[in-house]
């Protein structure tokens, strides 16, 4: 495929008349984009030790630097980190959940037990003394009671970073109460602010009008890249001055601290959003509707792009429709539910008139014309199929961006996970292996790093 | 444990916030960004020093200053574009006058990163891409943000955060399965989310070009930002199965899932190990169901009939309690619960004062207004908040003068050709009714003001 062949609908939707001067200095960095193999990994000198458990926001934070090529060194209990067997359904393959599957990207699993054990506790701290970063879940203050909280760790290690994933933080009244309040995705989707906002209005019926929980772990996600982020910034300061820190990374502010969305409209409203289903506050049309044969994303929220779509949707005009009337054209976000769900209505009757390919093709002919004119109030409404995440994955954009990976595994053959989340020029981050067998590096990283064999030590006791 | 806390608490004070150093200080951002994905790029970066100068267009501006809520400014601004673009010097010039191209190459000279979310290929053909900024300039650090990526068959094609949860199959995932029910990740999520993914990659390239002198370019598409958080394609590779809308419940914990209590509030609840269970159990007065052959092994409690048979008792409990005693029962036995919080609770929850979460800040122009802190505290270089949103064009005059050294005649001069401008009068743009921009001494650079 030739990724620089000109499109019609380029020109529809992008209204640039082309790169002029610039084209091969561009073709060459796009060039080098597509092909991320060999290129040099950002973290390189950076060991990380995972002691995160029953936590899968530890878990993607690890993940996200050892695809950037840190050296994640998971240290688990010898009967294997509980998160193993967090999995959809129960559902495992070769005795592991998936989703510890899909996160054991580019790792080494260690077992250590840190509870139970003064002298794996020992070769943890003989750890620490070389890693860049430790990440860790257990509630605030257990790992100090054990000798390898931050305090014990960074007198031994100044440099060290040190990242405590909880629900409620390290420090406040609140964080000392809940200590022993363990962690999971559907409280931190909950508790953060997430929840709230998802889910039908209240005249609806029960349980659709009920706060909802996102179908993935988003609140575990969000958590993880922030202590990934927060991490990798201490990492830059660090570089420039040797110094390390210690990064407290709370479950429960996930959301409302990503978005900011709970606190700055909690100050600004006297009340409390509530759930509008498929509505939305800000930007109106933005949402789905069903057409057809399933269901299609449309965003026109900008005036003109919103008069596009009802000249698409057969709806502008005077006589008993759109254009003479306030309401629609333009109120499109009030306060009142059932002015804003009439005008919901009065889009889905029309969309449901066409196939979702045919509300496509009709918006790209619209925004084709409009490009064409001279007159830049054409307005660009935008149509797209509601993807499944096999339909999503099907799609050809993907594959040649290379946005997943096939990797071979001993015990599992090959399996597909999401690769290269993000392209760079110089150092793309990448997965290069899953298998996360327990144990599987015990050897490996006691040779590399000076530690005594296990088996050994145990001939001696 | 009490003196871990009080040394933790010393280690994050936020009174002392602002006397620590900052990790980015020195690192100068180019911001061509505008609504929210990129913003939060450009946003972390200065939370944590950088020095991020935010380009928009004379007499227009960011189209986010106007979108807000149910169409309500306050103070003439949109409160959620304060928090979206704190900490940023406000610099207003139209990218399409070839004058406004030099003063972008001179500021390009210096700049660390340069950050853009214009439709793919925009930016090149407007001569602001990497092709020309990294010959002025080859350390730079380039990003380019966008819904699906800057190469492939669908390149072109225009986005929003809804149409990258489209695209990722995030959006078809959040409802009520067997049901039509489904909804968007609220808040423009598949923004926020993406952004941190942006900021993130923009340190590794710092760090990359520490060790080895070498800026790059990056591409990052806000759909594949969304697909590393699904393990559905594996999932569906593995088991042969299509993992769907799960509503209330998370399939992959046990006895997990949003109930409803007796007065009448949510709260979601979770068991992450079989030990936590056993808690949940003693706390239902259920203590022999820990011992069921249903549940008496974690992945057994998770198949799909085991589970809904645990999600009905834990329902049918947590229906007949308070609120408070199901969270204080979770508390002391050891299993994860939180009440749903709302926009309410979250501005008003003391705790998240004490913890710098949730921070009342004073804003010289603006005054009082709850923001979020950092969404990771860091002890020795924490993010702060220096300023909220200004004015469009605010900065003009501190930044061409005194950055680019630009005399009285030349800015009037670009004032003139409508080169540089401000903000016309218009809400979202301008300043609050009661500001008075002539005693302001930022606004006015360089000029001597009145008291």
């Amino acid at each position: 495929m030739n990724p620089f062949r000109k499109k019609s609908k380029e020109v529809a939707y992008t209204r640039y008349s082309g790169l002029g001067s610039g084209l091969s200095a561009w073709r060459e960095t796009i060039e080098k984009l597509m092909q991320p193999e060999g290129r040099p990994e950002v973290l390189d000198d950076v060991m990380v030790l995972d002691a995160s458990e029953s936590n899968f926001a530890g878990i993607i934070a690890a993940s996200l630097l050892a695809e950037f090529g840190a050296e994640v060194i998971k240290v688990e209990a010898p009967q294997g980190d509980p998160a193993r067997w967090m999995t959809p359904f129960g559902k495992t393959a070769a005795g592991v959940g998936i989703p510890f599957i899909v996160e054991g990207r580019n790792k080494r699993y260690m077992t250590l037990d840190l509870k139970g054990s003064e002298k794996d506790r020992g070769d943890f701290t003989r750890l620490a003394k070389k890693a860049a970063v430790v990440i860790e879940s257990f509630p605030p203050g257990q790992m100090d009671v054990w000798g390898i909280g931050y305090r014990q760790l960074s007198a031994q290690n100044p440099g060290l970073i040190y990242i405590a994933v909880t629900p409620y933080g390290q420090y406040s009244q609140k964080a000392l109460e809940y200590a022993a309040m363990p962690d999971s995705d559907i409280t931190t989707q909950a508790g953060s602010g997430l929840s709230a906002q998802m889910g039908d209005m209240a005249t609806e019926p029960d349980p659709f009008n009920w706060p909802l929980k996102a179908g993935m772990w988003m609140g575990w996600y969000i958590t993880g890249l922030s202590a990934a982020l927060g991490g990798t910034v201490a990492l830059v300061h660090r570089q420039r001055t040797g110094e390390g820190q210690m990064v407290d990374v709370a479950g429960m502010d996930a959301y409302a601290s990503m978005t900011g969305m709970p606190p700055v409209i909690g100050y600004t409203w006297d009340y409390a959003r509530p759930r509008i289903g498929v509505l939305d506050f800000i930007l109106y049309p933005y949402g789905h509707w069903k057409c057809k044969d399933g269901y299609v994303a449309i965003a026109a929220p900008r005036d003109h792009d919103f008069r596009a779509l009802v000249k698409i949707l057969g709806l502008w005009g005077w006589t008993g429709t759109f254009e003479n009337d306030w309401r629609f054209t333009s109120d499109r976000i009030p306060d009142l539910l059932d002015q804003a769900m009439q005008l919901h209505k009065r889009i889905e009757e029309r969309t449901m008139r066409y196939t979702a390919d045919q509300l496509v093709s009709r918006a790209l002919e619209y925004a084709r014309k409009a490009a064409r004119s001279k007159w830049r109030g054409g307005g660009v409404p935008i149509i797209m199929k509601v993807m499944t995440p096999e339909t999503a994955m099907m799609n050809k954009q993907w594959q040649v961006r290379k946005s997943f990976a096939e990797v071979e595994d001993k015990s599992l053959g090959k399996v597909i996970v999401t690769s290269g989340f993000v392209k760079m020029s110089e150092s793309p981050p990448r997965v290069k292996w899953i298998t996360c067998d327990i144990g599987k590096d015990n050897a490996f990283v006691r040779t590399k790093y000076g530690l005594p064999q296990a088996e050994m030590e145990e001939d001696m006791a | 444990m009490n003196d871990y806390f009080r040394c933790s608490a010393a280690l994050f004070d936020p009174a002392a916030i602002n006397e620590k150093p900052e990790a980015l200080e020195g690192i100068r951002v180019l911001d061509f960004t505008h609504v929210i994905f990129g913003p939060t790029v450009t946003r972390i970066l200065g939370d944590y020093g950088a020095e991020v100068i935010k380009l928009e267009v004379p007499f227009y501006g960011d189209m986010w200053r106007l979108s807000t809520y149910w169409g309500r400014y306050w103070k003439h601004s949109n409160p959620t574009f304060q928090f979206i673009t704190r900490n940023k010097y406000f610099v207003s010039v139209d990218l399409k006058r070839p004058e406004s191209k030099e003063l972008i190459y001179r500021m390009a000279e210096d700049a660390d990163v340069v950050a853009e979310n214009f439709a793919p290929g925009t930016a090149e053909a407007w001569g602001v891409g990497y092709s020309h900024l990294s010959k002025i300039n080859p350390r730079v650090i380039y990003l380019s943000c966008s819904t699906y990526g800057q190469y492939g068959p669908m390149r072109y094609f225009p986005g929003w955060d809804l149409l990258a949860q489209a695209a990722s199959g995030v959006l078809h995932l959040n409802g009520h399965p067997g049901t039509g029910k489904f909804y968007k990740l609220p808040d423009y999520l598949g923004d926020f989310v993406p952004g941190n993914i942006g900021a993130l990659a923009v340190l590794m390239a710092l760090y990359h070009r520490h060790k080895t002198g070498k800026g790059q370019y990056i591409d990052l598409s806000q759909t594949e930002s969304l697909m590393r958080a699904l393990p559905h394609f594996t999932y569906r590779g593995l088991t042969g199965e299509s993992l769907d809308r799960t509503g209330h419940a998370d399939p992959a914990m046990m006895a997990a899932g949003i109930f409803k209590t007796r007065d009448d509030k949510f709260l979601a609840l979770a068991c992450a190990t079989h030990g936590q269970f056993v808690g949940l159990c003693s706390a239902m007065g259920r203590p022999e169901l820990a011992a069921d052959p249903r549940f008496d092994s974690y992945l057994t409690a998770l198949k799909k009939e085991n589970a809904d048979a645990l999600r009905a008792l834990v329902s049918e409990w947590v229906r007949a309690s308070e609120c408070a005693a199901v969270l204080e029962a979770a508390r002391t036995a050891g299993f994860a619960a939180a009440e749903v919080a709302d926009d309410q609770m979250i501005c008003h929850d003391p705790w998240r004062r004490e913890r710098g979460s949730v921070i009342l800040f004073n804003d010289d122009m603006y005054g009082e207004i709850t923001l979020p802190g950092s969404s990771a505290m860091l002890s020795r270089t924490p993010a702060r908040t220096k300023w909220l949103a200004r004015p469009l064009g605010y900065h003009n005059r501190l930044v061409l003068k005194k950055f680019l050294d630009l005399s009285e005649e030349e800015m009037a001069a670009l004032e003139e050709k409508k080169v540089i401008g401000t903000f016309d009068d218009k809400p979202g743009l301008k300043p609050p009714v009661y500001y008075n921009l002539d005693s302001d001494p930022i606004y006015n650079y360089g000029r001597k003001v009145a008291p």
